[in-house]
């Protein structure tokens, strides 16, 4: 009974395309899932009779509809998203907090400056004097305010460094367990699809994380190192990323992997990792130093200025700002006690009314800083500069953010054309299986009814 | 090319999600009349702004103390008028003594009233400001322009202790205007007067008296002389107050070129951001629409 046979492994087949469907049309929405298909092939005749024309059908094999260059592609571009979008917030944020004209140190300079003006029309005015003193104690608290808000920036790209290294552990040891899995379940002969689909998931939220190579090994196994080689996982091993303080309060990374210690290199990680640190050390730690610089440069000059001329008792100048570089608090502070009689205005200590050495001071905001990033400008510039110098940055950090936004979106567009699901597609699927169901159960009708034809013979 | 059946709401999600950004950015744009929202939106034309910022608070600085320094011109103006008005009458009383027709108790009386105008000018040259600080010393502002020693030979009681260094006020970039008068001329003319004072006051003094009389001549010079200063100090008050109201006058064009650039720099054109609100929420609205008819297309609802 051939055709009994042959429509029964018809009708198999069909429910097993049909399963297929179902699965695929019951992810239709899930992330990160691989369309399956069936691949059918005719049964041969294994009996060597020669008027047979087979024995049905059968199922090859399950296939997984997936693409690895369109991985990889993803991957990448999920390294370079991952890299911009994590440096964006912070120099929105320090764009917001530089460009606000009215709480910015160029207000502050312009208050403090336009109070020495002030007190050149009556240099001998104590109340335009103690409005220098109060001037100039507001221009050192917005360099205070911002020099904090520097100092925060800084902790926050390092906490969260460490959480994206807690994470990146985390993934890799996923992985190698899915790794295993995946091994072991091609050795039964099991499908892996939904196990490589999670690990898939797993490698492109690594992407995102810190830039990545992936391998595929012939067991099934994927390797995946670092872009400057270190191994991450390898078959069912991952290795453990560890930050390291230094002295100077920076962070190192060191990679252990199977008792091998390797040192990272700060540049070219992509990812997270990679735009975090391109940050700290590229715009934050610069632009620290600079204001750092400004600071020293204004408290430098002013104090000498001041120190070189009288006060209205005929003494030396004292030193309007006190300049601390190692505080994150208190960069610049106007010493306490300090009145607007103890400022050197006078250039002869005979003639409180002199108003020669309150001009030189004046004179200063035209006076060149060096400061590191920008070279020797003008103290009533440097801050402009500064502003436009993130300013620029951030625009072309927004640029490339944009970009890798429509590369990723092209890309993930791109593993769907293969990998994702039709509804559409399944719906005509599971018409056509159906029917080749209902043909089979119609072939074995039809020989049940050749059978009985047979069997009538003998009533 | 197949296409996923999730690519048309991927595809959707991002079209709606940049059109709200945009239209967002134009809202806020049009709320804060702001045409750059953060530096980065165009960091070029950031700078200039902050450039021009810094130049305006600089020019309000010097037109406040253009203001400031014309109000201390103008008392100094109005102190030293009123000091020529007072060696004005000193003149007059000498011009009148020195007439040959006068009794002794005639000038006796003159020179109680030139004794008052005396001390008046000593008081005016020795005017002092709200802190208690000298007007006519020059710098040295916390000594007395004129100081009497009355212990000196007579015509010699009076002496210039201040200096005569000049006061510079800022009044632009660069630029200074003297704020200060001092009054060294008015020493040796109290001494004159001092002198012809003490002649004239002596009991049955005879005007005709040539000693008399040249004391009387040298100091109705004297009061010539400081008068003529004094007017030519005034004159150059005048004259600077004149240079100080152009510089304003400069500074406030200035002011206003610079408030025109920061408009056309930071302002935001309102005709452009309204077409612009308008085509982006049109696109949005096409793009909802046509999100919604193709969600509904799907095999199944025919199946």
């Amino acid at each position: 009974m051939t055709i009994i046979n042959n429509a029964l492994t018809g009708a198999l087949a069909a429910q097993i395309v049909l399963d297929t469907t179902s699965q695929n049309i019951a992810n239709v929405m899930t992330p990160g899932y691989t369309r399956q298909g069936v691949l059918l092939g005719a049964a041969h005749n294994n009996r060597g009779a020669i008027a047979s024309p087979g024995d049905g059908v059968k199922v090859s094999s399950l296939l997984r509809f997936s693409d690895g260059y369109k991985n990889l592609q993803m991957w990448l571009a999920g390294s370079e998203l991952g890299q911009r979008s994590a440096t964006q917030p912070y120099l929105t944020q320090l764009e917001q907090v530089m460009g606000d004209d009215s709480a910015s140190i160029n207000n502050g300079l312009d208050g403090f400056f336009g109070a020495l003006n002030a007190a050149s029309v009556e240099p001998t005015s104590s109340p335009l004097r103690q409005q220098v003193v109060t001037a100039a104690d507001a221009l050192a608290q917005r360099f205070n305010s911002l020099r904090q808000v520097l100092s925060v920036q800084r902790i926050s790209t390092q906490q969260q460094r460490t959480a994206a290294v807690s994470q990146i552990n985390e993934i890799s040891r996923d992985i190698a367990i899915l790794n295993d899995k995946i091994v072991s379940s091609t050795t039964t002969g099991a499908s892996p699809s939904g196990l490589v689909d999670e690990r898939d998931r797993k490698i492109d939220a690594l992407a995102s994380l810190v830039g990545v190579q992936v391998i595929d090994q012939p067991d099934g196994s994927r390797t995946v190192t670092l872009r400057s080689g270190q191994p991450l996982v390898v078959g069912k091993t991952a290795a453990t990323v560890t930050v390291q303080s230094t002295l100077t309060g920076a962070q190192t990374l060191q990679l252990v992997f199977a008792h091998e210690t390797f040192t990272l290199g700060t540049s070219g990680l992509g990812g997270q990792l990679g735009g975090l640190d391109e940050f700290e050390n590229n715009i934050l730690a610069p632009l620290t130093q600079s204001i750092v610089d400004m600071a020293s440069g204004l408290a430098a000059q002013v104090n000498t200025q001041l120190g070189a001329g009288f006060t209205m008792a005929g003494t030396p100048g004292g030193a309007l700002f006190q300049f601390d570089p190692a505080s994150t608090s208190a960069l610049l502070k106007v010493p306490a006690g300090f009145t607007g009689q103890d400022l050197g205005f006078s250039a002869n200590a005979a003639q409180p009314g002199n108003s020669d050495n309150l001009l030189a001071v004046i004179d200063l905001k035209n006076q060149p800083v060096t400061v590191t990033s920008l070279g020797a400008v003008l103290l009533g510039d440097v801050y402009t500069q500064l502003t436009g110098k993130l300013a620029m940055d951030s625009q072309q950090n927004q640029d490339s953010l944009k970009i890798a936004q429509t590369v990723r979106d092209q890309a993930e567009a791109n593993w769907k054309t293969t990998s994702g699901v039709n509804s559409d597609e399944e719906a005509m699927n599971l018409m056509q299986y159906q029917q080749m169901y209902q043909a089979n159960m119609k072939v074995i009708a039809v020989a049940n009814q050749l059978l009985d034809s047979t069997l009538a013979m003998f009533n | 090319m197949r296409i996923a059946s999730t690519q048309y709401h991927t595809t959707m999600n991002r079209a709606l999600q940049d059109s709200s950004v945009t239209v967002g950015n134009i809202m806020q744009q049009m709320a804060s009349g702001q045409r750059l929202l953060q530096p980065s939106d165009d960091p070029v034309s950031n700078v200039r702004i902050s450039r021009l910022n810094r130049q305006e608070a600089a020019l309000g600085q010097y037109r406040t103390n253009i203001a400031a320094l014309k109000s201390r011109l103008q008392q100094n103006e109005t102190h030293l008028d009123s000091m020529n008005k007072d060696m004005q009458e000193a003149r007059d009383l000498l011009v009148w003594a020195a007439d040959g027709s006068n009794t002794s108790s005639d000038v006796n009386a003159m020179a109680s009233s030139l004794r008052s105008l005396k001390d008046a000018l000593f008081y005016a040259v020795n005017a002092k400001d709200q802190e208690g600080r000298y007007l006519f010393s020059g710098t040295a502002t916390a000594t007395a322009a004129v100081t009497y020693n009355s212990a000196a030979a007579l015509g010699a009681r009076y002496s210039f202790t201040g200096n005569t260094v000049v006061q510079n006020v800022v009044v632009g970039n660069g630029v200074t205007q003297a704020a200060n008068v001092s009054l060294p001329e008015m020493a040796d003319m109290l001494n004159l007067l001092d002198r012809a004072v003490a002649v004239l006051e002596a009991p049955g003094v005879n005007v005709n008296d040539p000693v008399v009389q040249a004391e009387v001549t040298a100091s109705l010079n004297g009061v010539d002389d400081a008068m003529n200063s004094v007017n030519s100090k005034i004159a150059r008050l005048g004259g600077a107050q004149n240079i100080l109201q152009t510089m304003d006058d400069n500074f406030a064009n200035v002011s206003l070129s610079n408030k025109q650039s920061l408009i056309e720099l930071g302002q935001l054109d309102y005709s452009e951001a309204a077409v612009n609100l308008n085509g982006y929420t049109t696109a949005l609205q096409a793009t909802q629409k046509a999100y919604g008819k193709i969600s509904t297309l799907s095999l199944f609802n025919v199946l």
